[in-house]
């Protein structure tokens, strides 16, 4: 260049301003740490890193959707307990309070070898450390006849959002003294007592507009989480209402006919006027491309959340395998936190404190009706073990019920402050 | 007994029991404020819901409920689990830690 024409001089501080606003090496980088999932624990993990690392990491949290809708509590809103408003969050607060870099892209794959994301729309963004909390991808060819095409009209509704919507408008729109046919997933699965709290909501609509309705359910399981709270719950509230039909009695699902709503099993062929089916599940897809699973999941460091196939990414809640940890947003919540802890020590040499992980589960089974389960767990040698663990009991009080539904409140309304702000 | 004569007799009860100034000088403020992620997926500042905000709790009532939840004499299933694997120093370090939050 001969002469500093004015074109070329805007050009040059353009790209002075962008090696300044960007950590690079020559400035003395930033390290980078990338988060692939905005939910329970890729929003957590994001913020924690960048509020305690006060600024000494880069924090980016890719997440495609810019109003995220909590599977938790999606139920309630079923249920007519909470209105579709109520469960929607934003990442204003991690972007403004937290200074994360909040990308709202679709991470399309990792490439481990160079430590970096490739975004859908065609760049990348590289990472020091990578934390993968995709939550759940459905396995639509695990049942026979469901697939991506029928779950517009018998909804999985386990990934939060429109399909919650659609659930409703078919529970409420469902014919009077018609029967709604349940298909709760198979071991493992996002969220252990939630097809049966969904249940309970879905009988509670009914109670109140349609009370000869009638719902089955066909259960690929032969128990369930909290079995017995829920069953003792569906005779006192809506008795004769719900029948609950386990694998050893009915054989297994052999087809579903979305034409005729027909569900066959060796027992009999169920005919329903509206349904839920949710099929099995695997770690969301971005976690394959990554080639951090082994099978459906993804093995971790129990003290870490760290991958086992790769030091720099680590995984966290639903698409992990924890073991004894359920997948739960409470518990990608309680992991994002040990992760974050973590990647925060390899990186800037800021104190790593031994793991400690908690859950707890709620679920409404009427009104005012609310059972809990849940436990507190350590970094094993092997895996993540149980320390200690509680369960709501048979025959509480009513003012115990009410007040375990009440808490379930507060704890909505602290973890997604935990997440959000 | 309503919750909070129990806790104020828990505290006349503790006093006289056990230093609170001595379990004190065992907590870190600073391991606190790692500990305290626990209890944050749960207690919010500001909250007036059926869980209570913690944030600029009195360090005294602090030792004396969480010992309280640890010792199975308030209940709460999810606190006592909570309480039940803290140590003193990990209870003392959460009651500096939340004491000087506002």
């Amino acid at each position: 260049m001969s002469k500093y024409t004015r074109r070329s001089f805007v050009k040059t501080a353009a790209l002075s301003a962008t090696a300044l606003s960007m950590p690079s090496i020559a400035f003395g980088a930033l390290p980078k740490v990338v988060v692939i999932g905005g939910g329970a624990g890729g929003a957590t993990a994001a913020k924690y890193i960048a509020k305690d690392s006060e600024g000494k990491v880069d924090v980016t949290l890719i997440e495609a959707s810019k109003r995220y809708y909590t599977c938790f509590f999606s139920n309630l809103y079923l249920g007519d307990f909470r209105n579709y408003g109520s469960i929607g969050h934003n990442y204003y607060g991690l972007a403004v309070n937290r200074g994360v870099n909040v990308v709202h892209e679709w991470a399309k794959s990792v490439d481990p070898a160079a430590k970096k994301v490739n975004l859908g729309s065609g760049g990348s963004i590289s990472y020091d450390k990578l934390v993968v909390s995709p939550g759940i991808d459905l396995k639509y060819d695990s049942i026979n006849g469901y697939s991506a095409d029928v779950q517009s009209k018998m909804p999985h509704a386990w990934k939060s959002g429109t399909q919650v919507q659609l659930l409703k408008n078919k529970v409420k729109g469902m014919k009077k003294g018609g029967t709604f046919v349940m298909v709760p997933p198979p071991n493992p699965y996002r969220c252990p007592p939630g097809p049966y709290e969904r249940v309970s909501m879905i009988a509670h609509q009914f109670k109140k507009s349609n009370p000869t309705a009638k719902i089955v359910v066909l259960d690929p399981k032969k128990k369930f989480s909290k079995m017995g709270l829920f069953q003792e719950a569906w005779q006192k509230h809506y008795p004769g209402m719900i029948e609950w039909i386990g694998v050893d009695t009915h054989g297994g699902l052999k087809n579903i006919n979305a034409a005729t709503m027909e569900f066959e099993t060796d027992l009999d062929t169920f005919k329903a006027d509206a349904a839920s089916v949710v099929p099995a599940q695997q770690a969301g897809a971005i976690a394959m491309t990554a080639g951090i699973n082994k099978g459906d999941w993804c093995p971790i460091v129990a003290g870490s959340m760290q991958s086992q196939a790769d030091e720099n990414i680590y995984v966290l809640g639903d698409a992990s395998i924890a073991k004894s940890m359920p997948k739960s947003g409470f518990s990608a919540n309680s992991q994002a936190k040990v992760a974050a802890n973590h990647i925060r020590g390899s990186l800037t040499g800021s104190k790593v404190f031994p793991a400690r992980y908690s859950n707890t589960c709620w679920s409404l089974v009427a009104t005012n009706d609310g059972v809990k389960v849940g436990a507190s767990y350590k970094a094993g040698a092997e895996k993540i073990d149980v320390t200690s663990k509680f369960i709501s009991k048979t025959g509480e009080s009513s003012d115990l019920r009410k007040a375990t539904y009440e808490e379930s409140i507060g704890w909505y309304e602290g973890i997604t402050s935990d997440m959000f702000s | 007994m309503n919750l909070i004569s129990f806790i104020i007799t828990l505290i006349f009860l503790t006093k006289t029991s056990y230093s609170d100034e001595k379990m004190l000088a065992l907590g870190d403020k600073e391991y606190g404020q790692h500990l305290a992620g626990e209890c944050v997926t749960c207690h919010k500042a500001n909250s007036e819901k059926a869980i209570p905000s913690i944030n600029g709790y009195d360090k005294e009532v602090f030792l004396t409920v969480m010992l309280a939840y640890k010792n199975k004499e308030m209940e709460n299933p999810v606190m006592q689990m909570i309480a039940g694997r803290l140590d003193n120093e990990q209870i003392a370090s959460l009651a500096l830690y939340f004491n000087s939050l506002k």
